[in-house]
């Protein structure tokens, strides 16, 4: 219980910090961009395919995932899991865009950066060891999410979106984000599933996680780079 | 979750991933992206390239043919319900002198420059506003193509005048 209220409190008090200063232009291609500034009115199939695209060409997103099944043996609790951080992303998506909310776009990075950090040390047991307590799992699956989410918000953010559709258009983004989730996630559990018969599976279980650590170091040393020259 | 490794395991693992985030940031991310190079690696390796095309080239006045400096009156229609962009290849610091009007009703405008060669979208507006007609002036800030992006929310053709004067090579209506 006690964790769950310290990484609550924690999450929100980055969220304040975070709200804050201008959003930057970053991380949509070309064709995507003109398309995105020349829209009018509902476009659904075309938003449900962009939010699809992210989200598999996404590795940040998808080394959290990664991290966050990694010890999940039971199909249950990767729905569970899944959910939750689906949760987190669709409500500040939709929260981020609506309502405008600027954020940084290389903070929030950087902090999707931590999240694979922190998902890599706590596959470790690195909180229990070192600390002698673990961060309620499910919780900060789900502020991470909050965190993913804004990500998602500032790479639509940076176009004047028309308000015409913009709601249904948004929500056609949402859903593509969860496809494309849904489409990375499967090839995610076809591979581990396959690997984790393999008695290699254990063997390599520290070094993976210490990769994704270090590959979550890499993406928070890129983005606060960013911010701080940018 | 069971898995648990033991303190020294723990602190190996985690010095090691630092280590080699450190090294990987230092000696290849750093400089491919930001053109920052502390260990001198990334510009053996040809890395620091990358970042410096994206970044203003320092200009050879040679090598570039002369900006031109006459007026032009260009005429554009932007169609009901779309938006069109205009956009003219500029240096850094070529300066236009720009007015333009429409034939009737309002439209959006984002009136921006796109830095030559980058591929992240990146953009910089200098002004956004509704309006029917605008007279006024900018210098590039950096090579690359600037111009405007109009927007027709009408159910009819507005049709635009644009006079120019300054530095600059026109690239037109963008596709």
């Amino acid at each position: 219980m006690l964790s769950s209220q310290v990484s609550c409190r924690l999450g929100l008090m980055l969220l304040l910090i975070l709200i804050s200063s201008t959003a930057f232009a970053h991380g949509v291609d070309d064709s995507t961009r003109s398309f995105l500034e020349q829209n009018t009115g509902v476009q659904f199939i075309p938003f449900l395919y962009i939010g699809a695209k992210h989200m598999l060409t996404g590795y940040d997103h998808l080394l959290f995932l990664l991290g966050v099944i990694f010890f999940l043996y039971r199909s249950r609790d990767v729905l569970l899991y899944v959910t939750m951080f689906t949760i987190g992303h669709s409500i500040t998506l939709l929260w981020g865009v609506l309502g405008n909310i600027q954020v940084n776009a290389h903070l929030i990075d950087a902090i999707i950066g931590l999240s694979v950090v922190y998902k890599g040390f706590d596959n470790l047991g690195g909180f229990k060891r070192l600390l002698g307590w673990q961060p309620n799992t499910r919780w900060a699956v789900l502020i991470f999410g909050l965190f993913h989410g804004f990500g998602l918000a500032t790479k639509l953010q940076e176009f004047q979106l028309p308000e015409e559709g913009l709601l249904t258009n948004l929500l056609a983004f949402n859903i593509g984000v969860e496809l494309g989730q849904f489409a990375a996630l499967a090839f995610i559990l076809i591979a581990i599933n396959f690997w984790r018969r393999l008695p290699s599976y254990e063997r390599f279980a520290t070094l993976t996680n210490t990769l994704l650590m270090s590959a979550g170091l890499m993406l928070m040393g890129y983005q606060l780079t960013g911010f701080a020259v940018l | 979750m069971k898995y648990s490794v033991n303190l020294t395991t723990l602190i190996k693992a985690s010095l090691a991933a630092l280590v080699l985030a450190a090294v990987a940031l230092l000696t290849l991310i750093l400089p491919a992206e930001y053109n920052i190079d502390p260990t001198g690696i990334g510009q053996r390796l040809g890395l620091t390239v990358l970042a410096q095309s994206a970044e203003a080239s320092p200009v050879d006045p040679e090598s570039i043919p002369e900006s031109t400096a006459s007026q032009q009156v260009i005429e554009i229609t932007v169609p009901a319900n779309k938006g069109i962009e205009y956009k003219l290849q500029m240096e850094q610091y070529d300066k236009v002198t720009y007015e333009w009007m429409t034939d009737g009703g309002s439209l959006y405008f984002d009136l921006h420059g796109e830095p030559e060669g980058d591929t992240t979208g990146y953009f910089e507006s200098y002004a956004i506003a509704t309006l029917d007609t605008m007279k006024g002036s900018f210098a590039a800030p950096f090579n690359g193509s600037h111009g405007w992006y109009w927007k027709n929310a009408s159910t009819k053709p507005v049709a635009i005048q644009l006079i120019l004067n300054g530095q600059f090579q026109i690239i037109g209506i963008k596709p």
